[in-house]
């Protein structure tokens, strides 16, 4: 998860807050939390951050709500978290001014999460959703969050409700790159939209997004450069990501039925022209109540395909060594692997969960990455 | 859960008996209130999904809190949800800083008094304790 630092919004607050005096605003505080615990069943197995040692940084979290009601329909609300895995350091996830303009639309203003998969909205909020965290293959995108503004238009069809929620911004928070380092991103002009149609007890999904990348990998620019000098340039600016068009797409649906839950998403990112594959991921999973216990199992799988880009490249061996170190580079992007996770939850509190997972990881390319994972957890909101 | 269960049993034997009188819970609005108002519609508006009376006011709800019987009762009976499902449907909401949850009273007798005291306020309480203070809307 990337996020800003304390630093940059603390300018933000006096700002934010100004509007909020002690005698027209009341101000809510609220929160929630997830102490997670997990390791891998044996030693050489990594996965998801964590090893054969017993972790209970990785995915906890504890998170502090902030929310102002201005009166006249503005409202001001920010969320701050301090994760494990960033030695609690804590930070802004997100803060934006809301204004309901009328009973069906709302206008966001700030930093917010982008909408792109069905728990977006509550992303680290564990007591909201029944696994400890949501599945890995889906809910990797390399951000969450945008500065920009959002419109939210609710409406009744029917009697069904529905919810489309429009974003402009961009993101330009540096992000952990394969080979390790921090790279310096900027998703420029992101625009789209997630339409959301609840039912009573169905609920069907769709968004598409649109976005302008530019990234620089540092393996890929000698590369790049390498193919400019060699007479193709067009492979030396496809295998970059500079201003490129990037588009992501979703399509989900949930049945929440007496005490059956099935919840499915499919998601396809087009990186077309940024030397990245596209990526397609899916998962479903299936739950079935009793009382305050939960059982659930989930199926999910990442298959990334990548466009050969070198097709029109001369067999002359001059140009071997650049095809292959290419070549090499985008393989180890590329994601082929699927998991199989079977958890239990006991509602023993009306305000908290106990949670815990088994996952089984299957790297079809890179066999080294198989894994099995135990996960145990306790989430609460406040 | 025995205590709902007990109270439908009571609600079923009441049944029987003749008149509104002996309902359980009474939805309750501000004596200056015109508004029609279905089921349907105060679960929509203690939902966050409806915002407005038919007559245009803003609405404002407000609930009894959950060591209170009749919320539990209103839960089951109107929203058709438990306590720890209407929790989450609003910690949804809450922390993605799309909407916040009614405010929560004590006591029905602490309901009645700010329903009587606020014209836009809908609230709910044990149909025994309604009076002239406020208007009836509907009892289940």
């Amino acid at each position: 998860m990337r996020k800003t630092t304390l630093k940059s919004f603390c300018a933000a607050i006096p700002f934010i807050f100004a509007g909020a005096s002690a005698s027209a605003a009341d101000v809510n505080l609220s929160g929630f939390a997830t102490i997670t615990a997990g390791s891998t069943t044996s030693s050489e197995e990594l996965y998801d951050g964590y090893t054969s040692d017993l972790d209970f940084n990785q995915d906890s979290l504890f998170a502090l709500q902030i929310s102002s009601d201005l009166g006249d329909g503005l409202s001001v609300t920010a969320q701050l978290i301090a994760r494990g895995e960033d030695d609690w350091e804590p930070a802004f996830e997100w803060a934006f001014l809301g204004y309901d303009i009328s009973d069906n639309w709302r206008i966001l203003a700030g930093r917010q999460r982008v909408p792109f998969f069905m728990y977006s909205d509550f992303l680290d909020v564990s007591y909201a959703y029944h696994w400890i965290s949501p599945p890995n293959s889906v809910y990797s995108l390399p951000f969450d969050t945008f500065d920009g503004i959002g419109a939210i238009y609710s409406s009744q069809i029917g009697s069904v409700d529905s919810t489309v929620h429009f974003i402009a911004g961009r993101n330009q928070e540096e992000l952990l790159l394969e080979t390790g380092e921090m790279g310096q991103p900027d998703f420029k002009n992101i625009v789209g939209a997630a339409w959301t149609l609840s039912g009573e007890w169905l609920t069907v999904r769709a968004a598409l997004f649109q976005a302008e990348m530019t990234l620089d990998v540092p393996q890929l620019t000698p590369l790049s450069q390498g193919w400019i000098n060699a007479g193709y340039s067009d492979i030396g600016a496809n295998i970059i990501a500079d201003k490129d068009d990037i588009l992501f797409g979703e399509v989900g649906f949930q049945i929440d039925y007496n005490d059956f839950l099935v919840v499915a998403e499919y998601t396809h990112l087009d990186l077309e022209n940024t030397g990245q594959p596209d990526q397609d991921s899916y998962y479903v999973s299936l739950g079935k109540r009793f009382d305050s216990v939960m059982f659930h199992v989930t199926a999910g799988a990442d298959d990334d395909v990548q466009a050969n880009m070198m097709g029109n490249v001369s067999d002359n061996p001059a140009f071997d060594g650049l095809k292959a170190a290419t070549a090499g580079v985008i393989a180890s992007n590329k994601l082929e692997n699927k998991y199989l996770t079977v958890g239990f939850n006991w509602d023993f509190h009306d305000l908290s969960t106990f949670k815990f997972e088994v996952t089984q990881f299957d790297d079809n390319i890179r066999d080294v990455n198989d894994a099995t994972l135990v996960k145990l957890a306790l989430t609460t909101v406040f | 859960m025995r205590s709902i269960k007990f109270l439908y049993l009571v609600s079923f034997l009441t049944m029987f008996c003749v008149g509104n009188a002996n309902a359980e819970i009474t939805v309750i609005v501000n004596q200056a209130n015109s508004a029609t108002l279905s089921k349907d519609d105060v679960s929509r508006i203690f939902l966050g999904k409806l915002k407005s009376f038919s007559n245009g006011d803003t609405v404002m709800p407000v609930n009894v809190s959950n060591s209170v019987a009749t919320r539990a009762l209103f839960n089951k009976s109107v929203l058709n949800k438990s306590s720890r499902q209407v929790k989450a449907y609003w910690s949804k909401l809450v922390f993605s800083g799309k909407g916040t949850p009614p405010k929560e009273f004590g006591s029905d007798a602490k309901v009645k008094a700010f329903v009587a005291a606020t014209p836009n306020a809908i609230g709910y309480i044990d149909s025994a304790n309604v009076d002239a203070s406020v208007k009836a809307v509907f009892s289940l």
